[in-house]
């Protein structure tokens, strides 16, 4: 019988993502430095990011200069429906990828010209999940969440709760027809964030997107003085 | 295939061991930390960590995660306590504990074969490790 072999444990400790971490942070450094305020826009499939992105550009022309970066699988179909409202997008096909990570941001952004551009979106990859653990060099998180994903959401997805500066919840208008407690899914939010902004917006109705672009504005403000909320 | 984040996390953990690892010694095995706040599913990691590491230096290494749990904040008795779960009465009867837990997600060790001359010296009296 042979010896057992003799083996060493090495101690390390060191973030797993740290590589894409740096790359965020150089990310980060290049956007604070154009004074471009950048959202990382996360929401599950269906929950109406790209709608929301449609009517928040639509109601920016004339006032901010934004630029888009998105996320998807596998189609252009969300780009082609931004570059409507925006000359300046850049479709990030993702592949199998169900997230976005910050190369690819560091990436797209070479393929834009940001002279001017004030504030930049990031629609993440449809997922509630995976897109939250990776740092994109954004200043701020979105978690978009929907009437119709019923009110367990937040509950169910403690990260992007925990991690977002803003709650959207979007397609407020179909509130009398569907039986969301709106109550306990701001329950769920506050004992996870005690102070995170919720603001109920409807992309179709148009309702709640002054508040959202009054936080937009602020929060840019703020950002752009070297200030924390 | 299911596409997760395990994936990604598992594929970054590979080529971060790679990295660390000293040449030619075989990595027995890979520990990592994890704070409940990622909600990293264990089975899909470990299954994520054979398919990344098939084929490859790392093939056969075990993974071993230490999954950190929620702390538990009760707002009207104080107590705090862990739980594997986010949502859970206090004893006292409080329905609403505050949850928190870290983000952390370390590569904290990997336990790797002596070199030949080291295990020779170890064999045969010497002191393992000795330069």
């Amino acid at each position: 019988m042979s010896e057992p072999v003799k083996t060493t444990r090495i101690p390390i400790v060191e973030r797993v993502l740290e590589a894409n971490d740096q790359l965020a942070e150089a990310v980060r450094a290049d956007l604070e430095r154009r004074g471009i305020f950048a959202i990382d826009l996360i929401g599950a499939p269906g929950s109406g990011k790209t709608a929301l992105l449609e009517a928040t550009l639509r109601a920016l022309k004339g006032r901010r200069r934004p630029a888009v970066l998105v996320g998807d699988l596998a189609t252009r179909r969300d780009g082609d429906r931004l570059a409507r409202w925006c000359d300046r997008v850049v479709q990030i096909s993702t592949g199998e990828g169900c997230h976005l990570e910050a190369g690819q941001v560091r990436d797209a952004l070479t393929q834009l010209d940001l002279e001017g551009v004030d504030v930049l979106f990031i629609e993440n990859v449809g997922n509630l999940i995976c897109p939250v653990g990776f740092d994109l060099g954004q200043t701020v998180k979105v978690g978009l969440f929907s009437l119709t994903e019923g009110d367990d959401k937040a509950a169910k997805h403690p990260y992007l709760v925990t991690a977002a500066d803003l709650i959207l919840l979007n397609k407020i208008d179909l509130a009398p027809h569907l039986s969301f407690d709106r109550g306990g899914f701001e329950a769920d939010v506050r004992l996870l964030n005690a102070n995170v902004p919720i603001l109920a917006v409807s992309a179709t109705s148009g309702q709640g997107l002054d508040e959202w672009l009054a936080w937009i504005d602020g929060r840019s403000k703020m950002a752009n003085s070297g200030a924390t909320p | 295939m299911l596409v997760v984040h395990e994936f990604s996390i598992a594929e970054a953990l590979a080529t971060q061991v790679l990295r660390h690892a000293p040449p030619g010694r075989r990595v027995r095995e890979v520990e990592i930390r994890v704070g409940a706040m990622r909600g990293l599913e264990p089975d899909a990691m470990q299954m994520c960590w054979d398919a990344v590491t098939h084929e490859t230096a790392l093939a056969g290494s075990v993974l071993v995660m230490d999954m950190r749990p929620w702390s538990l904040a009760c707002p009207a008795c104080g107590r705090v306590w862990e739980s594997p779960v986010l949502f859970a009465e206090c004893s006292c009867g409080e329905v609403s504990p505050r949850p928190t837990a870290g983000d952390e997600l370390d590569l904290v060790s990997m336990t790797v074969d002596e070199d030949d001359d080291e295990a020779a010296a170890t064999a045969t009296g010497g002191e393992a490790g000795a330069s």
